[in-house]
């Protein structure tokens, strides 16, 4: 669980979120540090090497959003927005200029604890793994086989590369727009019509039940993520 | 027509006839010694004199006066009408052609002259009008400073019907003198309003009625009608200075019409800026608190405890933090609701995603109901705003489970027809009381206010996103019992058969 001692950096001007934080990472090995505002977070940022980075978007003395773009000028490793706002326009604008995830406050801290550990995973496993498995369901990506409870599911080109797309991102939300870029093109940005149908397909051929999806979950008005 | 000579016709004629009567005593003396020709200049040079000052019946008078008294008293044989040189004849002629011309010319000088100073007069009027006009304040009084000054300068009875809304068809009479109007009035000015054509009397619609209704137009609305009783149709004088008046009135009018637009935006624009900064700090003065209550007790609680109590409390201040929270977002819905913040953002949706989510997020609240889900196989995509509706079911579900026993049955059913999707959520509760199943949309609504369960803006959020959507809902109770609410949203749809063709 310890990822090389680099601490998690935490840039909130909320002292109570600040010590919650604190204390819930600590309690699951997270080293952590801290800063109240933009400028003290790029600082630390550059100076403390953080592993991962949870921002808070209303700071006193920059928008969280222009810090996010800063960071993203050279800082690689995962960024998560943990912010009151809530409506999807903001979401959906920090994944855009590269968030790696968005949690809302209130959060459920086992739900943040799962958003860190698949987006530490994400980047430092760099195992060019070809078999990813997941439960009952294991995705072979050289041969293109999918396999649910041994069986082998017949996937479309399209289903298939959808698929692997969500599953390789595992915990972290994909916006509509990069689904539809990746799978469909640049033409398609607009035709969300196609994700709904390819996703419902999907789930009807991998889930337990798809009216209850666990890995193909819906984040509502913004996009998809791969179960965890 | 007003002259400039106040004399009364009577005092004219006695004038006349004393100053020539005068003019010739006088001048007899003259005769005697510079021969009786002479006589003829002085009458004649006194008959136009008189021409500049008098009406052209005296100076007819003068002329007719002066030959005689000329003839009879000064061209031999004196004391009698016989003329013997042809030059006296053309003499005594000529007395009435000059007299005549005189008088002719100086009318005509008159008439110009009065004309221009009725021209003048109404000029000044128009400006008075306009500076009066210019100086009301508000609807009203402009419409009062208009009924007066119709009354001074037109002397006529006038009814002005206005239009309260920019884009109404109805239209309200707000300045009646007298009488209570009748339909037929206000038929007529709607058709002016909407037709922009004078009608009424003196004109070729409606002439059968005592008023003459014109409309008021202008720039970028038509606010009105004036309807006014004239004794006869104007002359094309009058005419063109009632036109000029209207437009005075109609821009007054326009001018606070656009004034109360720009005060509206203003406010808006003020309600706006107060909106977001309310909003802003409420979400997050309750969300962080609220935030640190529910990831403190979380965190209490993954640290796995061997004391059950210690863990039981934690759980409800958990249960607790959630409910808080829905309470905050509900909160903030309404106010997105009542400040006009809301506008749905359709995409494409599918419905059996929606309504899994939304089980998904009450599995705790809906554990002891029995959901039914009935959305037909092959149910195509529906244009929805996402977000929206999961908040519309999420309250609809979660009521249903508020007012029922637990073991109640929520059923769901979707289908679609004529280009709307109809959805329905019913439960075999009690229903609604019949009394009061009208407000049950109304916010802060409860059933029974004694009984704990939020703040009964569930439903308000319920009706307020589906209207977001152009959509309506609907709630009747069922028989035997139960409470059905009935959502109806046009939407486009997408064949999700063709949709998958496309990859086959």
């Amino acid at each position: 669980m310890m990822n090389e001692g680099d601490p998690i950096l935490i840039i909130d001007d909320e002292i109570q979120i600040r010590r919650l934080l604190e204390i819930t990472l600590a309690s699951n090995g997270y080293k952590t540090i801290f800063a109240a505002d933009g400028r003290g977070g790029l600082t630390a940022a550059a100076t403390q090497h953080p592993s991962l980075i949870l921002l808070d978007l209303g700071l006193p003395d920059i928008d969280g959003i222009n810090l996010l773009v800063k960071l993203r000028e050279w800082y690689v490793r995962p960024v998560i927005i943990l912010s009151v706002r809530n409506s999807e326009d903001d979401i959906i604008a920090a994944l855009d200029k590269g968030a790696n995830d968005y949690l809302t406050k209130p959060f459920r801290s086992g739900e943040l604890l799962a958003r860190i550990r698949s987006a530490i995973r994400l980047t430092t496993d760099k195992s060019e793994n070809t078999l990813l498995e997941f439960g009952s369901l294991a995705i072979d990506l050289t041969n293109h086989v999918v396999r649910k409870n041994d069986e082998i599911v017949k996937l479309t080109a399209t289903e298939f590369s959808l698929l692997t797309l969500l599953a390789r991102n595992q915990g972290r939300v994909l916006t509509h727009q990069f689904l539809l870029k990746e799978v469909w093109g640049y033409s398609y940005l607009e035709q969300t019509q196609y994700l709904r149908v390819f996703i419902a397909a999907l789930r009807k051929k991998i889930e337990d039940d798809p009216a209850k999806p666990e890995l193909l979950i819906t984040e509502s008005g913004i996009g998809y993520r791969f179960g965890s | 027509m007003q002259d400039k000579v106040n004399y009364s016709p009577l005092k004219q004629y006695l004038t006349v006839i004393s100053v020539i009567s005068l003019t010739a005593l006088v001048c007899s003396p003259l005769a005697n010694q510079q021969g009786y020709h002479i006589v003829s200049f002085v009458l004649l040079f006194t008959i136009s004199i008189m021409a500049v000052f008098l009406s052209i019946g005296p100076i007819l008078l003068a002329s007719s006066l002066s030959a005689l008294l000329w003839n009879f008293f000064f061209i031999p044989p004196y004391f009698a009408l016989h003329i013997e040189k042809t030059e006296d004849k053309l003499m005594f002629v000529s007395f009435f052609i000059i007299a005549m011309i005189n008088g002719a010319l100086t009318i005509r000088i008159r008439r110009q002259e009065s004309l221009a100073r009725d021209r003048e007069e109404r000029t000044n009027t128009i400006f008075e009008l306009t500076r009066e006009l210019s100086n009301a304040n508000g609807i009203d009084e402009i419409l009062d400073v208009a009924c007066d000054d119709l009354k001074k300068y037109f002397n006529a009875r006038s009814v002005f019907f206005i239009r309260e809304r920019k884009n109404t068809p109805e239209i309200f009479e707000r300045r009646l003198e007298e009488e209570r109007l009748s339909e037929v009035n206000f038929e007529i000015a709607r058709w002016v309003n909407r037709n922009s054509t004078v009608a009424g009397r003196f004109t070729e619609f409606y002439e059968d009625t005592t008023l003459t209704y014109y409309p008021l137009s202008g720039k970028s609305v038509n606010p009105g009608v004036v309807a006014i009783e004239f004794e006869k149709a104007m002359n094309d004088d009058l005419k063109a200075f009632w036109n000029g008046y209207l437009t005075q009135i109609s821009n007054a009018l326009e001018r606070e019409h656009l004034g109360e637009l720009a005060l509206k935006a203003r406010l808006l624009g003020e309600s706006d800026k107060l909106y977001k900064t309310l909003f802003t700090s409420i979400s997050h003065e309750f969300r962080i608190p609220i935030a640190t209550i529910m990831g403190a007790s979380d965190t209490l609680l993954l640290a796995n405890s061997s004391d059950p109590d210690r863990d039981e409390l934690l759980k409800e201040i958990s249960i607790a933090s959630t409910r808080l929270n829905h309470l905050v977002e509900n909160l903030l819905n309404m106010s997105r609701l009542e400040s006009g913040k809301i506008s749905a953002k359709p995409d494409w949706c599918d419905l059996n995603d929606l309504i899994n989510r939304v089980s998904k997020l009450l599995e705790n609240e809906l554990e002891q109901f029995k959901l039914e889900i009935v959305i037909p196989a092959d149910f195509p995509l529906v244009r929805l705003d996402f977000g929206l509706m999961e908040q519309v079911f999420y309250n609809l579900f979660l009521n249903s489970s508020q007012y029922t026993a637990p073991g109640s049955i929520i059923n769901m059913e979707a289908c679609y027809n004529d280009g709307n999707l109809i959805i329905t959520v019913k439960d075999n509760g009690p229903g609604f009381p019949v009394d009061v199943i009208d407000n049950a949309f109304n916010k802060f609504f409860k059933v029974d206010t004694k009984k704990a369960g939020g703040l009964g803006l569930g439903l308000s959020i319920v009706k307020g996103f589906t209207e977001a959507h152009n959509g309506r809902v609907k709630l009747e109770n069922t028989i035997p019992s139960g409470a059905m609410f009935t959502i109806t949203i046009p939407t486009e749809i997408a064949d999700i058969n063709l949709i998958k063709s496309d990859d086959e």
